[in-house]
């Protein structure tokens, strides 16, 4: 058992989080668009994500953008991906 | 240089952090009716204001204390309760017109913001800063940027 | 001391008042809150009792770090037999509310009986008041505040209330507090309002006293710190609880239009950010730094000025995805037109939701809805159709029902196209993609939820290192664990570890968002035993910690199964096993839940809970966890209060 005074394991991984950067939801790349960037497309899978910062230095994906998004993924479902 | 608790209501989440950790500070126990702080809310309006101790240049409670129990510090611009003169007679709470002076029932004595020492615990534990302990100044310079950088903002927009 | 409150039996029908303490063998049981809370449905509730009848109980109960410095300890948790399933009723609810019951020198309210004419109850100064309601029947959740505060004078008092649907009796009426705290699910408000209990208010002005002072307030600091610089507390203090959206809805897991499609498409305008320019600011429970509740207007229409606070996650559900609908406004009116009569969002966008789909089958028809097109995305109709279900008016007094008695009413095949578990209607998540958030809600002890075991963080892709960290803490585990969410592998346990987790914090009276459920990184059981420890002086290691929640949510399985629950009820709708997804990301398109794969997951997860293949815990668990003060049915746990 930890002590107040010692950190506990969940303390310690959580000084390891990463900043910038969130994930594609299609392919879990991990994704790091440029400060301030409403859009991004992943250079692994080729979806485009709207990018929304919650703070300077966070960014979230907001949505897709849906027109290209539904012809992606039509393509890929025919190529049996 | 004097340093108050400076209030930006629009900051406030209303979740009462500060009342909880300050009676904890002084009496070792959760109450937020014995803390020096105090949250008003106007619930159905979505309105919240903490009220706190002004730190008054003239204090209308150092003034009418019959016991001169209640002194405000050169240096720090504190103002404090002596204990020792004090006869809980609550004057000082019927005189204080932010209601920042108040009676604990539980202490049994009149009880006021004594700013931690110096390290004023709702300052340290609110994060959104909506209670901050700065400069007497500060107050108004802040208030003067804030509104300088909307008047910019609307004037840089008409220039474009 | 914080241990020193006490239990108060009410009886509504005598008047008669009663109060005992809690001892500390039943403290180190069931902590406090939600495992107390079942504690006490279970002991004094008799099999089969009258969910809206008088022998049921209406309890309420704050949890053993409420009030004190644990960072966002406000939960308090409500209950009773659900009239909604007839299992385990039970909701949890943060505001202000649990502490100043607290403060008022009482932990627990186990109310009985029926009143004749409407009361409230005034809880101050290690006292209760029974009084008079009558004037106050009829009002909304916040006006009711409002007058009690009024009435006797006191800005400072707090209360729980029912609106109108909870004395209309609708199924999922919800217990509410200050402007948008809801013990949403379950039902529980019905439950009042067949009691005649409009409302029960406190104000307190006894110490919550503090173990440690000095080194409470340092510890929760630091805890504080932990929550507040996660990445989900930032997004959460900005969009509160709709940021889940982004994640959701782009990949394909909102069920749309009941439960036809898996995606609304081009809703921009209810995405988090479009409500945030909505927002005037957010507010926050007692004594959290998350503060994810937002401040809002309605900008237009009938109820333009009014202000309300949310919305949540469920609410872009329930009067978004699930209906069809792609208006902002729709969902903001929505959210304050369920606060306003209290009752649970989720439940009146389902039945909503599900009524659309009868109308499309031809199933209900104009002559039945008076009139209202139920086309799907009408925006008046939603709203209408809140209106008539609080009041009872119309269809909406069918819609007021449970699912399974809806259904029942309308006949024609409609149950089919009802989207719940054991009777409680599903979260607009659609988990056919992901087996353990599908697996989740089909054990849940009172029924379809999320909230009693969700593993949220499988959605994040984790590396199994990762995983094993959180998941193997702590009580051992060695097997299988994957970071893919559409795997089978592993998720029992994974859904089992949930379980246990959630039930703690509620026994503790801290908010879900301040553990392990949408951040991996968040306090957890080692934690729990320094805040304990800090707070209260009890000192408790982790596992025994883990085995009081692992106490509760096994005693709530008892109390299911003694009304008649069996493992056919561990069950998903069909529709998750025969229509596979047809929209969204390749991940998640074209999946379906398989029944053979379910069918182990369920056996796994029976033997991670040492219960049988039935779902019964075993006679050795049982003793383990010391529920073994058995009587002859072999089932009934101890016997302390």
């Amino acid at each position: 058992m930890t002590t107040s005074k010692e950190r506990s394991s969940l303390q310690e991984r959580a000084k390891q989080r990463t900043t910038g950067a969130f994930r594609c939801l299609s392919c879990f790349k991990r994704l790091s668009p440029p400060k301030g960037a409403t859009h991004y497309t992943c250079p692994q899978c080729n979806y485009e994500w709207r990018v929304a910062w919650f703070t300077p230095e966070e960014p979230r994906i907001r949505g897709p953008v849906w027109d290209s998004y539904e012809q992606l993924t039509q393509d890929r479902m025919k190529g049996g991906k | 240089m004097e340093k108050v608790l400076v209030v930006d209501a629009h900051k406030c989440t209303g979740c009462r952090l500060c009342e909880q950790v300050c009676s904890v500070m002084h009496e070792g126990s959760v109450n937020p009716h014995r803390a020096r702080l105090k949250i008003m809310k106007w619930e159905i309006e979505g309105e919240v204001l903490p009220m706190v101790c002004r730190q008054c240049d003239d204090p209308p409670c150092r003034d009418i204390c019959p016991m001169g129990a209640i002194d405000k510090n050169d240096d720090t611009g504190l103002v404090q309760v002596d204990y020792d003169k004090c006869i809980g007679c609550r004057m000082c709470v019927s005189a204080c017109p932010f209601g920042a002076m108040d009676y604990d029932v539980v202490g049994k004595k009149v009880m006021k913001c004594d700013l931690c020492g110096g390290d004023p615990q709702c300052v340290a534990f609110c994060d959104p800063a909506a209670i901050r302990f700065e400069n007497k100044a500060k107050d108004s310079s802040n208030a003067r940027r804030a509104a300088a950088e909307a008047a910019r903002a609307v004037q840089s927009e008409k220039d474009r | 001391m914080s241990l020193s409150r006490k239990i108060a039996f009410v009886d509504l029908t005598t008047g008669k008042i009663e109060t005992k303490p809690i001892s500390k063998e039943l403290r180190r049981k069931f902590l406090g809150g939600r495992g107390l809370d079942m504690y006490l449905l279970y002991k004094h509730t008799k099999p089969g009792v009258d969910p809206l009848g008088p022998d049921n109980v209406a309890l309420i109960s704050a949890g053993l770090l409420v009030g004190t410095l644990a960072s966002a300890s406000s939960r308090t948790h409500v209950g009773g037999k659900s009239p909604l399933t007839g299992y385990v009723g039970s909701a949890n609810v943060g505001g202000f509310f649990g502490p100043e019951m607290r403060l008022a020198g009482f932990d627990h309210l186990v109310i009985r009986g029926k009143a004749e004419k409407p009361v409230y109850l005034y809880l101050h100064d290690d006292e209760i008041e029974i009084r008079d309601a009558e004037h106050l029947w009829g009002t909304d959740t916040r006006d009711v505040q409002d007058l009690i505060r009024q009435e006797l004078a006191d800005d400072d008092i707090q209360s729980l209330c029912i609106g109108q649907a909870g004395e209309n009796l609708v199924k999922y009426a919800c217990i509410r507090t200050s402007i948008k705290n809801a013990a949403g699910r379950t039902g529980i408000g019905a439950i009042w309002g067949s009691k005649n209990l409009k409302a029960v208010a406190a104000k307190g002005m006894r110490d919550i006293g503090i173990a440690q002072p000095k080194e409470a307030l340092a510890y929760n600091k630091e805890i504080i710190n932990q929550v507040t610089s996660a990445k989900v507390s930032k997004t959460m203090q900005k969009l509160g609880t709709p940021f889940i959206w982004g994640v959701t809805n782009s990949t394909g897991l909102v069920r749309t239009r009941n439960f036809q499609l898996n995606q609304l498409v081009n809703a921009d305008d209810i995405e988090p950010e479009s409500i945030e320019e909505d927002l005037v600011g957010t507010a926050g429970c007692f004594a959290c730094q998350v503060h994810c509740r937002g401040k809002y207007f309605i900008k237009e229409g009938p109820y333009k000025g009014t202000y309300d606070e949310g919305p949540e996650y469920t609410s872009q559900g329930a009067f978004g995805a699930e209906v069809g609908c792609t208006s902002k406004n729709t969902v903001l009116v929505c959210n304050h037109l369920v606060n306003y009569y209290g009752m649970d969002n989720l439940e009146t966008g389902s039945m909503i939701s599900w009524a659309m789909e009868l109308f499309e089958k031809g199933i209900l028809t104009l002559e039945d809805t008076g009139g209202l097109d139920l086309t799907w995305g009408n925006d008046e109709t939603v709203i209408e159709l809140v209106h008539k279900i609080a009041k009872r008016e119309g269809i909406g007094d069918i819609l007021a029902d449970s699912p399974l008695e809806a259904a029942a009413r309308i006949g024609k095949d409609s149950e089919r196209y009802l989207v719940h578990v054991k009777g409680m209607s599903n979260l607009h998540s659609d988990e056919r993609p992901t087996p353990a958030l599908a697996l989740n809600i089909a054990v849940s002890s009172r029924g379809s939820d999320h909230l009693r075991g969700r593993p949220a963080i499988d959605l994040y892709h984790l590396p199994e290192k990762v995983l094993r960290q959180i998941y193997s803490n702590p009580i051992p585990y060695d097997g299988p664990l994957t970071s893919d969410y559409r795997d089978y592998e592993g998720k029992p346990w994974q859904v089992m570890w949930q379980e246990h987790l959630y039930s703690t914090v509620d026994c503790l009276g801290i908010c879900k968002y301040h553990t392990v459920f949408l951040g991996p990184n968040m306090p957890a059981y080692e934690e729990w035993a320094n805040l304990i420890r800090l707070n209260t002086g009890l000192e408790l290691t982790p596992e025994e910690i883990y085995r009081a929640g692992e106490r509760g949510y096994t005693l709530e399985r008892l109390f299911n199964i003694r009304e008649g629950m069996t493992r056919e009820d561990d069950k998903l709708v069909d529709r998750y096993h025969d229509e596979p997804t047809p929209l969204g990301l390749p991940v998640v398109r074209g999946r379906f839940i398989d029944r053979d794969k379910f069918k182990i997951m369920v056996d796994e997860y029976y033997a991670h809970h040492e219960w049988d293949e039935n779902g019964v815990p075993t006679r050795e668990k049982l003793e383990a966890l010391s529920l073994n003060t058995l009587d002859k049915s072999g089932s009934e746990p101890s016997n302390l209060v």
